[in-house]
């Protein structure tokens, strides 16, 4: 079959797991006091509220039986309607629940794309190196390396990092010179003049322009201070997402490494003279990498859970930030919308990692 | 917080075929012969018996009531005297230091433990029974049924559980009991999925067959025949799970607690996020030395997770 085909076909089958997403969290939503449920629903500065409310109960079909109740809320998730928030605690925001996760996601976008590349660029070359080398000395470093990044639970990692190298956490600290929260510091801005594309958002989450990542902002716009204070805000974050998603990637290639060099087509390669390093990296590790995207995945699935811890330890405004506020604050489309925010980010993932499963084995596709 | 995922691809293990009582005595020598397996489990073993100490024997600890020490959480401060750091002259209670509220922290953490302990196995073997139950039936039915539990464990494998846990946390009201039950809700589907895989494997084994042309029922070749043969590899993933289930359960209280929501019964995790606001005045204690011992319990556990997989993989005896 061709890759084009299997992309289709994994589309489609996308569409029962979105539907039962939806399903999941309509349930969350259904089980909570209806009467509370419209007036979480509405604007809480309309202007009649009486009315506003009566025009949310239909919107919602909260009178209707639930079957029509979950259509009206996969047609109001589908048209971008998913209600309004009002956040006190830690965050202040008022608005609707998409526009505040338009202005939560970038941070969250820029922490895990750093966090992805460095472990992926990390993890592979290392991987295959002591992979290749089973039980030498390199070997029992790395296995004892993955084991305990592998073990620590990431908000204990994130503490520690904190401590160890948050600046002014522990007085006289050499290693403490990275700012232990937020994306970076007002004083790195002119607050008196902002620059035109930095627009102050609320709650302390500043939308920069044009792609909303302040790092690639600044350096866009030329302000290179303000990238490199961004930037050392996130290096603690970054580093304590790579170090436990390096931990697994490495701990799944290494053993499907070995996997495969116990395999038949090796000695082959070998008998028949194949150089060592093509060897490795052509037949050990393409054969290795299999099992190993598989389980990204599920990495992935993990990783989203570091987040909001990570971010709740580094102060950091992300969406898990967002989420862990909107609990906070009692504002109940907030828990919901973000909750399915997770879901969708969740499913994309395991599309990307199934269709780069099937370019790297075709047999997949059949 | 990643492990606990990674640990839900290990759905397949094979249940072996040759004699079962050959098979076990050469499993556990290989598994005695694995130090670093070995160790794990002796770790494993001592905070175990420090929880079930805690259970039979609370006043060891010294300290009379636990769910009242915790007073230490920002804004709960009974008592502002300055926390001294550890020190190892003097009563084994102030070898880690104390915290806030001159609560010596070496037996709140012992304390803390037994709830962090009793609660994690609370979670796998109810999330067990749910899930062999459901999954063995669904492996062994078959049919629509079958096909329904395996389009529901798809589904909560698609979400992530972490925000999941916390979104029906949320709706059914923050209380220790609606954690434990998130928990056993987001974590059931591994069981079931690992339970169904080897009830359609059993379902074909030649005793099975002949106890249905006997006439026994569905429901006792199922809860006779089934469900035990399903048992052991389940055990196994118990023993994988726990650490993910500590982390797990620590990782939401320490959340909890660092949202500034208190009156629970003390739990590391909490512990850890009390101590996080003194953290900038240098006071790392009550932060660290919790982190450490919890972190101590999963990296046995894995390690003793990891001994088990490596002697019960036949691939990897070679």
């Amino acid at each position: 079959m061709e890759l084009r085909y299997f992309i289709i076909r994994r589309l489609l089958l996308m569409i029962p797991t979105l539907i039962g997403l939806t399903i999941i969290v309509f349930v969350l939503m259904w089980s909570l006091p209806h009467t509370f449920l419209a007036s979480a629903f509405i604007n809480p500065k309309a202007p009649n509220r009486a009315q506003a409310i009566l025009t949310a109960e239909k919107q919602l079909g909260l009178n209707q039986g639930i079957v029509f109740a979950y259509l009206h809320y996969l047609a109001n998730t589908l048209t971008g309607n998913w209600g309004y928030m009002t956040l006190t605690t830690p965050i202040k925001f008022s608005g609707t629940v998409l526009s505040g996760i338009g202005l939560f996601f970038p941070n969250t976008i820029q922490l895990v794309i750093f966090a992805a590349i460095l472990s992926i660029i990390i993890a592979i070359p290392l991987g295959t190196y002591i992979g290749a080398r089973p039980n030498s000395a390199a070997d029992q470093l790395g296995r004892i390396f993955s084991l305990s990044f592998y073990a620590i639970p990431v908000f204990v990692l994130a503490v520690v990092f904190q401590v160890l190298f948050g600046r002014g956490v522990i007085k006289g600290n050499p290693l403490g010179i990275f700012p232990i929260s937020g994306t970076f510091s007002i004083s790195a801005v002119n607050v008196i003049s902002p620059p035109s594309w930095l627009v102050s958002g609320v709650g302390g989450v500043v939308l920069s322009q044009p792609t909303h990542l302040i790092i690639f902002d600044s350096l866009i716009h030329g302000d290179y201070a303000l990238a490199a204070n961004a930037f050392m805000h996130i290096v603690l974050p970054v580093l304590v997402l790579t170090l436990s998603l390096l931990a697994g990637i490495l701990r799944f290639l290494r053993a499907s490494m070995v996997d495969a060099a116990n395999s038949e087509y090796i000695k082959t390669a070998r008998s028949k003279g194949v150089p060592e390093n093509i060897v490795v990296k052509l037949h050990m590790r393409r054969n290795a990498l299999i099992p190993t995207v598989t389980v990204l995945g599920l990495l992935f699935a993990g990783l989203l859970g570091g987040v909001v811890l990570i971010e709740d330890v580094f102060d950091y405004p992300g969406i898990g930030y967002l989420a862990l506020s909107t609990i906070l604050s009692g504002s109940i489309f907030g828990v919901l919308g973000t909750t399915f925010l997770f879901g969708i980010i969740l499913i994309t993932a395991n599309l990307l990692v199934d269709i780069t499963y099937a370019i790297l084995d075709p047999r997949i596709r059949y | 917080m990643i492990e606990e995922s990674a640990l839900r691809s290990n759905k397949t293990m094979e249940p072996k075929k040759h004699s079962r009582l050959e098979n076990s005595t050469a499993t556990l020598r290989l598994f005695l012969k694995n130090r670093i397996a070995m160790i794990g489990l002796a770790i494993t073993l001592v905070y175990f018996a420090i929880a079930i100490a805690d259970a039979v024997y609370p006043e060891w600890l010294g300290v009379s009531n636990l769910s009242t020490a915790l007073n230490f959480v920002p804004g709960h401060i009974a008592n502002t005297a300055q926390p001294s750091p550890p020190r190892f002259n003097g009563s084994w209670w102030y070898w880690f230091g104390t915290t806030y509220s001159t609560m010596p922290i070496l037996p709140l953490m012992l304390g803390a433990l037994r709830i962090d302990l009793a609660y994690t196995v609370l979670i796998v073997f109810v999330g067990m029974g749910i899930g062999v139950i459901l999954g063995s039936a669904a492996g062994y039915f078959g049919g629509i049924f079958d096909e329904i539990m395996m389009r529901v464990t798809d589904i909560f494998f698609s979400l992530p559980f972490f925000v999941f846990a916390l979104a029906i946390v949320y709706v059914l009201g923050f209380s220790f009991d609606n954690v434990v039950l998130a928990l056993i809700i987001i974590w059931w589907p591994t069981y079931a999925r690992l339970a169904r895989g080897l009830a359609l494997e059993t379902k074909s084994f030649k005793y099975v067959e002949a106890s249905r042309a006997s006439g026994a029922s569905s429901f006792r070749i199922l809860f006779g025949h089934i469900i035990p043969n399903v048992l052991s590899p389940v055990y196994v993933q118990i023993s994988l799970d726990l650490g993910s289930i500590v982390q797990l359960f620590a990782s939401i209280f320490f959340l909890i607690g660092s949202l500034g929501q208190s009156a629970y019964p003390i739990e590391i995790g909490y512990m850890i996020s009390g101590g996080l606001s003194y953290l900038s005045e240098g006071i790392w204690w009550p932060v660290i030395i919790p982190s450490l011992f919890l972190l101590v319990f999963t990296v046995a556990v894995n390690l003793m997770g990891d001994g088990l997989r490596d002697v019960l993989d036949p691939k990897l005896r070679r």
